[in-house]
């Protein structure tokens, strides 16, 4: 990867976005969504079902095209800076039924960096093994995707991220699914990342965690409601705005 | 004709060692390009191709006017392009959902084929027999050039799957992660679908449009029976493929009456039924032995279990019980009590029985595991 | 028009009629393909039928086969569930054997069953009127249209009596188990009403027609209307237009009729496909284009709500950071002027009271997806219509 882009003062904006719309099939989904992130952050984008949080973090990755606005990282157009971004998609996303292992799916986070034709060798095969055994799954490196639990098989996408040695990690709800264990594995590593500086953003479902595991939070429900640090503007003022009255119904959610 | 004559004949008969060649050849790039069908949900697809691909074949005759295969081909791909589509067109324009849109393209497409193979068989053109083959296929009208062509469409096919066989596996297992790295998805796609649309074509003459779709599924679904990898199932499938083809070609000789198309299919769906019966890993017999097995275990437990209770209740864990107050429990049997002896959880001694350390223990640890269980 | 004619239109239509009432509900229920599936696995059970009876009319040989698709249908689900391949995998590799068992059973026996592939698959409409039903030696009629019409007379009355599970099952699977009516009753009765008219019609029309005339009629129809009665009425209507037109177009060629019937069929679907007034692809093609300026006028709207900062409402603002091409920013001006929603003052944009209520409105509409709150609206906007 080429440092030179990676800023090393901190306070900067990573992830800046402009005035972001988004239908889909014309029906409104994101309305001008302004947002910076800081780097360096662990943020959660919270909102109830239907807000457009899978939405927003999949239009600023260019897999949906957004209708107006702009993205860029680091002060540049996402589409230069590709190789500072890694996804972690919902795990419901693909077919676990797929003919693969876990440590190929694994090996996949080291593609973008090769570009087209190109086969990863024994430097990529290093990284992936590391990856793995940095989310604890490398007794199970050879295992069958479909034979794995659902927390193991979060753990793959999170090790397939890790691979890519981004700076800007985006997830999907990675808690979903998965047992208390890989919930307290995964969030350590989301921590740990956030120690190395990078910046992590999570669309996350558990209100009740957001305190306890981030330190940044976006209110998003159509419109952005609020962004900033956790213990500034995490309140009953700002879920009641993106909840509605009944918020503390879908907290027990 | 049996099989031992037929197989002295396919080294010595041109026209047969073209044919199984031809099959073989076949058999294999449908296996091959089939694994990618399979695995991206479009089996259906290739039954719509196969049948959309017919008025091209026959447009392509009106035009010309001569039976050149390789003319008649190119037709067949072109139409079965717009088939493939349109069809994508309908799922993404309207509300129809894709079932709907597979079958409207298969049957209209087919109908509007057949309308024009009929125009042209009553016209006063001698040249036109024949075209019919493309229905069920003749693997007999295969020549030379064909195989070649096969060999050649093939040896493109193999090459581009290992060139861009990183960007093919990524793309179907996960779509939106392949845009976030940069690739471009929608090449990568047309890629895989325009090879999987030249495979059914190539085929029509020997397989027909009628069974083609076949043809590219059964190698594919039992390879992947057999193992995890990607790479290892579109190697079995393009041998499985192959041999189809070949044992096809091979019974339909050795008989007379028997179309080759048709007896291909029933070799491939062979191969499929042995795959999901006895595929180690996945099969149907296998699954079932373990579940029998795990039942049996359950019983085992069971009556370990209920000794342990009774075990309990007495200081001594070893104190030796009749075998009569086992009777009335339902998980009993003699097999059962023999089993537990031979494990050492109980030793047996005229009409008694008593269990033993490792017995309770065990007992214990199951006890305790179904309380965990049931938290 | 000769009689053999009339009769040869006659049985086209109540094979079209017959058709197109379980196609209604095999392309509501997403199962299209399945009709496909049965047409060519019943295969097999009309060969072996035929040996038993010799006539390809009889009773029996249509219970066979019927069963045959039936077992089709139980085959692919039990493959489905061993969840060895995806669901689309099992239709595609049970069919083609079954039919492959079938082709090689008339191969084998090829003295004794006088059956032509090409007429399995492809039908023979103009031999019909020539098989004739005699009945105490008086002639009553084509054998053909007497096999089609008591299969329609019984699948009319069963459509009747059972239209209101049919419809609940076809809409809400769960509200339909809840209500007390078995899914699997009605899934396997239609199924069974499938096999039975896919074996009446193929012997008249062929196996592939039956699939056209089951599902092109039923998918044209869902183009142009979502009420499931309608929807079963224009079927039928389409599906005897095509019989008889399509009748025609082959006399004229003299080609196949079962071909030429299809060929309508497609022509009618290309039709209303391209032209259907709310859902074809003309007419969703219009709708996006005025959708897409209208969510940009509405984001452009939003956006000058949004900033107070002069900066963030200069009129070269909107090509930098909203991102938008020259064209459409201006289309976009274009229509916010005309609406009078928005002022220009020196090159800074701002809301007019009007273009200021508006906005509120829609965003209250968006973020409580409220259709109350929109009525008077609709009448401007595509967006808020459906």
């Amino acid at each position: 990867m080429d440092k030179k882009k990676i800023p090393v003062s901190a306070g900067r904006i990573a992830v800046k976005v402009d005035d972001l719309t988004v239908a889909y099939n014309y029906k409104p989904v994101l309305w001008d969504i302004d947002l910076e992130i800081p780097e360096g952050v662990l943020m959660a984008i919270v909102g109830p079902n239907g807000a457009g949080k899978s939405t927003l973090i999949k239009s600023i990755l260019g897999i949906l095209k957004p209708i107006a606005g702009s993205v860029s990282i680091y002060n540049q157009p996402y589409e230069k800076q590709r190789s500072l971004v890694a996804y972690v998609p919902q795990k419901g996303s693909v077919d676990w039924d797929f003919p693969t292992t876990a440590l190929d799916v694994v090996m996949m986070g080291t593609y973008g960096s090769l570009g087209w034709i190109k086969r990863p060798g024994q430097k990529e095969k290093k990284a992936a093994l590391e990856a793995l055994e940095k989310v604890g799954m490398l007794p199970f490196k050879g295992r069958q995707i479909s034979q794995l639990s659902g927390g193991q098989q979060q753990r793959i996408f999170l090790a397939r991220a890790l691979v890519q040695n981004a700076s800007i990690y985006f997830m999907d709800e990675p808690f979903q699914g998965v047992d208390a264990t890989t919930e307290i594995a995964i969030i350590n590593i989301l921590k740990e990342l956030r120690k190395a500086g990078k910046t992590v953003i999570v669309v996350h479902h558990d209100l009740q965690t957001v305190p306890e595991y981030f330190d940044w939070v976006t209110f998003l429900n159509v419109k952005k409601i609020a962004t900033g640090p956790v213990k500034d503007i995490f309140n009953d003022d700002n879920l009641t705005k993106t909840y509605g009255i009944n918020y503390k119904v879908s907290i027990q959610e | 004709m049996d099989v031992t004559e037929y197989i002295k004949l396919v080294f010595t008969d041109y026209t047969l060692r073209t044919i199984t060649l031809g099959t073989a050849i076949l058999g294999a790039v449908c296996g091959m390009l089939g694994s990618f069908a399979v695995l991206r949900k479009q089996s259906l697809l290739g039954d719509a191709i196969s049948h959309a691909a017919l008025p091209g074949i026959t447009i392509a005759f009106l035009i010309t006017g001569a039976k050149d295969s390789n003319i008649l081909l190119l037709g067949a791909l072109l139409s079965g392009l717009v088939g493939t589509f349109w069809i994508r067109g309908i799922i993404s324009k309207t509300h129809l959902k894709s079932d709907t849109a597979l079958g409207l393209i298969l049957s209209l497409f087919f109908g509007f084929g057949m309308l024009l193979l009929t125009f042209i068989q009553k016209q006063p053109n001698a040249n036109q027999a024949g075209l019919d083959k493309y229905l069920f296929g003749q693997a007999a009208t295969l020549v030379e050039s064909d195989v070649w062509l096969m060999a050649i469409v093939t040896s493109i096919c193999l090459f581009v799957l290992l060139l861009f066989w990183k960007e093919f596996k990524i793309l179907l297992f996960d779509a939106d992660y392949t845009k976030t790295l940069g690739f471009n998805t929608k090449f990568i796609d047309i890629l895989i679908t325009t090879f999987i649309v030249l495979a059914i074509v190539l085929g029509l003459q020997t397989v027909g449009v009628v069974l083609m779709s076949a043809m590219l599924l059964a190698p594919a679904a039992a390879a992947r029976q057999w193992t995890n990898r990607l790479g290892t199932m579109v190697i079995i499938a393009a041998l499985f493929g192959a041999f189809s083809g070949v044992f096809g070609t091979a019974i339909s000789a050795s008989q007379n009456n028997l179309s080759t198309g048709p007896v291909i299919v029933i070799v491939a769906g062979f191969f499929v039924l042995i795959s999901f019966i006895f595929s180690p890993s996945r099969g149907l017999l296998f699954k079932q032995i373990r579940f029998i097995k795990n039942r049996r275990d359950l019983q085992l437990h069971k009556t370990l279990s209920f000794m342990y209770h009774i075990a309990e209740t007495h200081e001594d864990i070893t104190h030796p019980h009749t075998i009569k107050i086992l009777n009335n429990f339902q998980g009993y049997t003699k097999g059962t009590l023999q089993k537990l002896a031979d494990k050492h959880y109980v030793t047996l001694s005229d009409g008694n029985w008593s269990l033993t350390e490792e017995g309770f223990k065990t007992a214990s640890n199951l006890y305790n595991q179904q309380n965990d269980n049931n938290e | 028009m000769s009689s053999a004619q009339i009769e040869i239109q006659l049985i086209a239509s109540v094979v079209a009629i017959a058709c197109a009432i379980p196609g209604t509900f095999l392309v509501l229920r997403k199962m299209a393909m399945i009709s496909d599936a049965i047409s060519h696995s019943i295969l097999p059970g009309i060969v072996i039928g035929f040996f038993i009876t010799q006539d390809l009319n009889s009773p029996l040989l249509i219970f066979l086969a019927a069963l045959t698709g039936i077992i089709t249908v139980v085959l692919v689900e039990y493959i489905q569930k061993t969840g060895l391949v995806k669901e689309d995998t099992a239709i595609g590799l049970v069919f083609p054997t079954l039919f492959s068992i079938g082709v090689i059973l008339i191969a084998k026996n090829a003295n004794d069953v006088h059956l032509d592939v090409d007429a399995v698959l492809l039908g023979e409409l103009a031999f019909a009127p020539f098989d004739r039903l005699l009945i105490a030696g008086a002639d009553v009629g084509p054998k053909a249209l007497w096999v089609i019409g008591s299969i329609l007379i019984i699948s009319v009355i069963l459509l009747i009596a059972f239209f209101k599970e049919l419809k609940v099952s076809t809409f809400d699977k769960g509200l339909a188990a809840s209500l007390g009516f078995s899914p699997a009753i009605i899934h396997y009765g239609l199924m069974g009403v499938s096999s039975i008219t896919t074996v009446g019609a193929f012997d008249a029309v062929g196996a592939i027609l039956v699939v056209a005339l089951m599902i092109a009629p039923a998918a044209t129809a869902y183009l142009l209307t979502t009420n499931l009665k309608h929807m079963l009425i224009y079927a039928i209507c389409f599906g005897v237009f095509s019989a008889i037109s399509g009748y025609w177009l082959a006399h004229s060629l003299d080609a196949s009729i079962a071909g030429s019937i299809t060929t309508m069929l497609g022509l009618l679907f290309l039709a209303v496909y391209l032209f259907a007034p709310t859902k074809g692809v003309i007419a969703v093609m219009y709708r996006e284009k005025q959708q897409r300026t209208e969510v940009s006028l509405l984001t452009f709207l939003l956006h000058l709500r949004n900033h107070t900062e002069e900066r963030e409402r200069h009129v070269n603002h909107l090509n930098e950071h909203i991102n938008w091409q020259k064209v459409r920013s201006k289309t976009v001006l274009d229509l916010a002027l005309k609406n009078n929603m928005i002022k220009f003052d020196k090159n800074i944009v701002s809301l007019t009271e009007k273009g200021n209520n508006f906005t509120s409105q829609a965003i209250d509409y968006i973020i409580t997806n409220e259709d109350s709150k929109i009525e008077h609206m609709k009448e401007d906007f595509f967006l808020f219509r459906g």
